[in-house]
């Protein structure tokens, strides 16, 4: 089958004042469907600069980058931003829900996105009943939900669109260990039934979840 | 749509700064529209003044100056009194001018006195053939037909000399040359370029050349131009009598095109007076750009959320042009609305009239000021909008 993420001898170099900074050193490795992964490795190793290019986030200096079969390098920023939008689901550590709109609306976002008009909340209320956050928060605003609520509406927002791949930067950095460990097995249920995610972490507790950790150091992979 | 929804909320959340703004835009679209009303109305009040003028052609002796205006017009014939238009002239305008009517007139200033113990007053005098006179004129009391001794006196005069059909006024210093009684109350006719009735007296030419040693030397010809146009009028009768350059016997004044010129200074005086409004709109365009920057710096890291999550750079733009609009329109109609009352207290202080303030110009003028109003809204928010939409999706996420 057709790997899901594909990195074939990617370097991704930031030109600076003070001189070149290599943040990827010809990295190469595969994503399969269906798997879950954690990227660790310690700070300035190069984990965001990953996630940035698998999230298409960014493109690389040289290498192929394929999400589901399709290369990036070529795309501009609205194939990019629709390749985004349509495959991949962003999971934060600060849940970046937006403040302005309720549960329903913030889940229907990329769904909106996607389609170009109003949708029906019936998918928005089935996904957040699948991330098991109750009815009676649906109306209510970012604000007024606790951490891990909040958490799990960014995971029901991450969902909507049917990605093919989950991409999750530190969630459960910002919660506290029980509910952290609520959010790891609300991944890995959704991993059981066919996700593909991806978790960047400092934390092992959080890599234990997973069926295989890519460590990073100095740009490369160590492991 | 989502961002429609977006930038609505957005303005709720921060009710006062939008206010703010909103309220610059108000202002200058109060400043642009009452201005341009005022313009119109001043306009509106001269046309009504001279519409009755904008059909002659005043021919008067040539002095030597720029032409322009003769006695009439002036409200007295004393300066020009060597200079006259002798019969054999008028005729000749008479056949230049047919088949509309030529009329000749004579004018003058002089000392009377209305009625027993009242006061000296010196007013202007006109006379001109009676068959004529309801070419130039409207009667609003009495008859046109004076008789020798008979006069009609202006609409002003009358009022502000208590007069009445049948009243009679002495003429000269103490009477000197006789009295006439009046037979008729002209209509008000405003400013004219012919003669100005509504301060002054109208007699018949028989009692003038009698009592003034005046016989056919006419201070001006007034043509009535009912068919053909006046500037063609006006040409015609300059080739017919001003033949040789250095000799010119007549200056001639076409009404249409003095009116056309001073329409056109209140044009012009009313562009100027809007671009002062003007100033206050790109004031307000000012604040605009102000508060979508501030909230552009104060969204970076929701623009970021929404670029990472597949939002495309002309939705993210769309987002800001839709706030920059809400705070447009809302705040120049309601611009619109106070520049309607803006417009009505000015022209009620300046002009003294209202009566022109629901024309077609001014709704134009209120509708101009609505639009630039939006235009310079959605211009201050074009800028903010883009920096928006192309930040670094990656840098903005990091932002805190």
């Amino acid at each position: 089958m057709e790997p899901v993420i594909q990195f074939e001898d990617v370097v991704k170099i930031y030109p600076l004042k003070a001189g070149d900074v290599t943040a990827l050193n010809h990295i190469s490795f595969e994503v399969e469907r269906g798997e879950f992964i954690s990227i660790m490795g310690p700070s300035g190793s190069g984990k965001s600069t990953l996630l940035n290019l698998m999230g298409c986030l960014d493109s690389p200096t040289s290498g192929g980058i394929f999400i589901s079969g399709i290369g990036i390098r070529a795309m501009n920023d609205m194939e990019l931003t629709n390749l985004r939008r349509d495959r991949i689901g962003f999971i934060f550590q600060y849940f970046n829900l937006f403040p302005l709109l309720n549960v329903i609306e913030n889940v229907n976002f990329p769904q909106i996105l996607k389609s170009g008009k109003d949708v029906n909340p019936d998918k928005a209320k089935e996904v957040l009943h699948a991330v098991q956050l109750e009815e009676q928060f649906y109306s209510h605003t970012p604000t007024e939900l606790s951490g891990g609520q909040q958490q799990r509406v960014a995971v029901a927002r991450a969902l909507i669109n049917d990605p093919d791949i989950l991409l999750c930067d530190e969630p459960t950095g910002n919660l506290d260990s029980k509910t952290g460990a609520s959010i790891m097995d609300l991944m890995t249920e959704l991993n059981r039934k066919g996700a593909t995610i991806i978790c960047v972490t400092h934390d092992p507790t959080v890599a234990k979840y997973s069926d295989r950790t890519i460590r990073i150091v100095d740009g490369g992979i160590a492991s | 749509m989502i961002f429609w929804e977006i930038a609505k909320r957005n303005i709720r959340i921060h009710m006062l700064r939008s206010t703010l703004a909103m309220l610059g835009i108000v202002i200058g679209v109060v400043a642009i529209a009452s201005m341009g009303i005022l313009g119109n109305s001043m306009v509106a009040t001269v046309s009504e003044s001279l519409k009755s003028v904008g059909d002659s052609v005043i021919v008067t002796p040539y002095s030597g100056g720029g032409g322009g205006m003769g006695p009439g017009g002036g409200g007295g014939g004393s300066s020009s009194a060597s200079l006259k238009i002798t019969d054999q002239n008028f005729q000749q305008i008479k056949r230049v001018a047919a088949p509309n009517v030529a009329i000749p007139v004579y004018s003058t200033s002089d000392h009377m006195k209305i009625g027993v113990g009242s006061d000296d007053i010196v007013a202007t005098m006109y006379a001109l053939p009676t068959d004529n006179v309801p070419d130039i004129m409207k009667l609003q009391a009495g008859d046109y037909n004076n008789g020798n001794s008979g006069c009609l006196v202006g609409s002003t005069f009358a009022k502000d000399h208590d007069l009445k059909v049948g009243s009679r006024i002495s003429i000269g210093t103490n009477g000197s040359k006789g009295t006439l009684r009046v037979t008729g109350i002209i209509e008000e006719r405003g400013m004219s370029f012919d003669i100005s009735t509504d301060n002054a007296l109208v007699v018949t030419p028989e009692w003038f050349e009698n009592t003034y040693d005046r016989n056919k030397d006419y201070d001006e010809v007034v043509v009535k131009v009912k068919e053909g146009d006046t500037a063609t009028v006006k040409t015609n009768i300059e080739k017919q009598l001003n033949k040789h350059k250095d000799n010119k016997v007549v200056s001639v004044t076409d009404s249409k095109a003095t009116l056309a010129s001073i329409y056109s200074t209140f044009g012009t005086v009313t562009t100027f007076v809007t671009a002062i409004g003007g100033i206050s709109m790109i004031v307000a365009g000012v604040s605009i750009f102000n508060i979508m920057m501030m909230s552009v710096n104060e969204r970076i890291k929701e623009i970021g959320i929404m670029r990472s999550i597949g939002t495309q750079k002309r939705e993210v733009m769309s987002m800001f042009i839709y706030e920059a609009a809400i705070i447009g329109v809302i705040g120049s109609i309601i611009g619109g609305i106070f520049s309607v009352l803006a417009g009505y207290v000015v022209s009620a202080l300046m002009l003294g009239t209202t009566k022109y303030l629901f024309t077609m110009a001014n709704a134009l003028s209120v509708g101009e000021g609505i639009c630039f109003g939006i235009v310079i809204c959605l211009a201050c928010g074009i800028y903010p909008a883009r920096q928006a939409a192309n930040l670094n999706p990656i840098d903005a996420l990091r932002h805190e």
